[in-house]
């Protein structure tokens, strides 16, 4: 679709208010055989109902449950399909209604969003929302392959089978449109690698400097293998609620003033030139001299429409105006240093073509207009694709409740996952963050979703 | 009756780990893609174009597609030049499971004149860059029946 008709893109609303009270997880590690599936779901529900501070017992809890929301991306992985009629049973839900959302790497945002509907429209008014991935039942350059075989598979998933490289077409292009220099990637990097250092679930924490990024093996370039997201075994789980539900479960629930959709063809080729839509941030006049010898279409290979259309639709829907000065924090899905540079741009943090500036200005740090990835992000601590899109609102539900440090500083917290917490630990809480924000992200941009979370 | 003669190997005991073998094929139709790759075995590169006079995409498909997603119309089948130039490229140094070709391959994806998309396809011989022009090679005498019987090389 290039032209909208007027119902195309009408601005969402909830019936009814929705709130998230409770988030969990476990810890995500490349290889998880300790813990079988339905092991690593319980963990994080019982992290969610048991350690959130809930005013009513897990007992009152379960009785209060009435539909829930399964994601998982991809059945190759776990080798088990119907797996959420298993994980339902084994969390002690049946014989209570549920459905399982599959979007890809979005899966879940689009598990959050289908939640919140549920909750919205009223069908229900409390809805956990479980997600998880197993990726370490094959290797990795098999698990490449399944990953693959989420691009189209008569086009383009022979082609290296190999989802790192239809990244890297679209960020050589990227680069060569609009000149980020490779140490500006490379601070995305070693940002998020940093911050997942002071997390417990994290799976790739590292100090990095920018010349060991520039120096590491390519993976497919421009990509190094310091710049892809990590490919990990685990569970998140959120709790939704309608408003009534929420306040009798919790004195802090933070309410979802926006969750939202996008889409774009699977195949990159397909993406056919369009005009820019604009940002309640932006005018025709931000784009005058947008195109030029090398800018030739949009979005092209160096945009995602599906990020746009999803934040369009989310600012509009909870009254954004300018997401730097509106937003105290954000989850980017960074499964590539690059594709981050490129939501930057699409979700109208910098204009398009000036995204690095987000990250060489210091906004995206903790210091910063907009901390971006304090949980580390995909690059730093976890992609269990199903649990991805989940782990991001967690994180987010915790900062806004002020609850980071309980979850992350706590030294019992670390030994629970066989570690041990460093020497250099540093306090990520902001200070009376009001409203976060987190992108879910598919494919090469074929689904995404943005939720904005605030106190209400 | 007797138990089972195939057991499954044992990885760990330690969480007690097995490996289950898989090791049947899967049967893929192309269904109406199928005569793309047909007409790669006679050197044609053959794309499609919508049918219906009112629609507003007159350029041609590369992937070819049966209806337009536009208007869902029928296409035509029209053969696509056989020159392009490099719109992007990137050398896969760690490719996955069932890649048919070495690491070090370079992808690209292609601009052709008339084609509304770019094709995503590999170069044979030559270094990518930007705009370079190149030329289609294709793979007659063993085909593989899959997008990589089409090549470039530079023209
Ligand atoms: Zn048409």
């Amino acid at each position: 679709m290039i032209k909208f008709g007027p119902g195309n893109l009408r601005i969402p609303k909830f019936e009814k208010p929705v709130y998230c009270v409770a988030g969990g997880q476990t810890d995500y590690r490349k290889k998880y055989w300790e813990k079988n599936t339905s092991e690593l779901c319980i963990e994080a529900l019982r992290m969610a109902v048991e350690e959130n501070d809930l005013k009513v017992d897990p007992e009152e809890f379960r009785r209060m449950v009435n539909w829930v929301v399964y994601s998982q991306f991809a059945d190759h992985f776990g080798d088990q399909l119907l797996a959420a009629a298993k994980i339902h049973d084994y969390l002690g839900f049946d014989p209570l209604g549920n459905i399982e959302v599959k979007t890809g790497g979005a899966t879940g945002g689009s598990s959050v969003l289908a939640a919140a509907q549920a909750v919205a429209s009223g069908y229900a008014n409390c809805v956990p929302v479980v997600g998880w991935e197993r990726m370490d039942d094959v290797s990795t350059k098999v698990g490449n392959s399944y990953i693959a075989s989420a691009a189209c598979k008569d086009f383009e998933s022979e082609l290296g089978w190999m989802y790192t490289a239809y990244y890297a077409l679209m960020a050589q292009r990227y680069q060569y449109e609009n000149e980020v220099p490779r140490e500006t990637l490379a601070q995305i990097a070693c940002k998020n690698h940093e911050y997942a250092i002071y997390s417990p679930f994290s799976q790739n924490p590292g100090k990095y400097t920018i010349e060991d990024v520039l120096k590491n093996e390519m993976v497919s370039d421009p990509l190094s293998f310091l710049e892809c997201c990590v490919m990990s075994v685990g569970a998140a789980v959120l709790i939704l609620c309608d408003e009534e539900t929420a306040y009798k479960l919790s004195d802090t629930p933070i309410k979802i003033s926006a969750i939202c959709g996008g889409s774009h063809t699977l195949r990159t080729a397909d993406r056919r030139d369009m005009p820019i839509l604009l940002l309640p941030n932006e005018t025709e006049e931000t784009y005058k001299d947008y195109k030029g010898k090398r800018r030739r279409e949009w979005p092209g290979f160096s945009s995602f429409l599906a990020a746009r259309m999803a934040a369009y639709l989310a600012y509009n829907m909870a009254g954004i105006k300018d997401p730097c000065e509106d937003l105290d924090l954000l989850e980017t899905h960074d499964a590539f240093t690059i594709s981050d540079i490129q939501t930057y741009e699409d979700i109208g943090l910098r204009p398009y073509g000036r995204g690095r500036e987000f990250i060489e200005s210091g906004d995206a740090y903790y210091e910063g207009r907009l901390p971006t990835n304090l949980s580390g992000g995909l690059i730093g601590t976890m992609h269990a694709v199903g649990a991805t899109g989940i782990f991001q609102l967690v994180e987010i539900l915790w900062q806004l409740q002020n609850k980071w440090a309980k979850f992350h500083a706590n030294p019992e917290m670390w030994t629970r996952f066989g570690k041990k917490k460093p020497a250099e630990f540093r306090d990520l809480q902001l200070k009376n963050p009001k409203r976060g924000c987190a992108i879910s992200h598919a494919g090469t941009g074929s689904h995404v979703t943005c939720a904005i979370f605030e106190k209400p | 009756m007797e138990w089972p003669t195939t057991a499954l190997e044992v990885l760990s005991e330690k969480p007690l780990t097995v490996k289950n073998p898989k090791t049947w094929h899967h049967t893929h139709s192309y269904g109406g893609w199928g005569k793309f790759y047909q007409g790669l075995r006679e050197k044609k590169i053959l794309a499609t174009r919508c049918t219906n006079p009112e629609c507003a995409e007159k350029r041609l498909w590369l992937p070819p597609r049966c209806e337009c997603p536009d208007c869902w119309h029928p296409m035509e089948w029209v053969e696509a030049p056989q020159t392009g130039t490099v719109y992007t490229f990137s050398t896969v140094t760690y490719p996955g499971e069932l890649f048919k070709l070495p690491p070090g391959t370079p992808l690209i994806s292609l601009e052709i004149e008339g084609v509304g998309t770019k094709l995503m396809s590999w170069m044979k011989e030559g270094k990518p860059s930007f705009g370079l022009p190149v030329k289609a090679v294709f793979n007659t005498d063993n085909p593989t029946h899959t997008i990589l019987d089409l090549a470039w090389v530079p023209a």
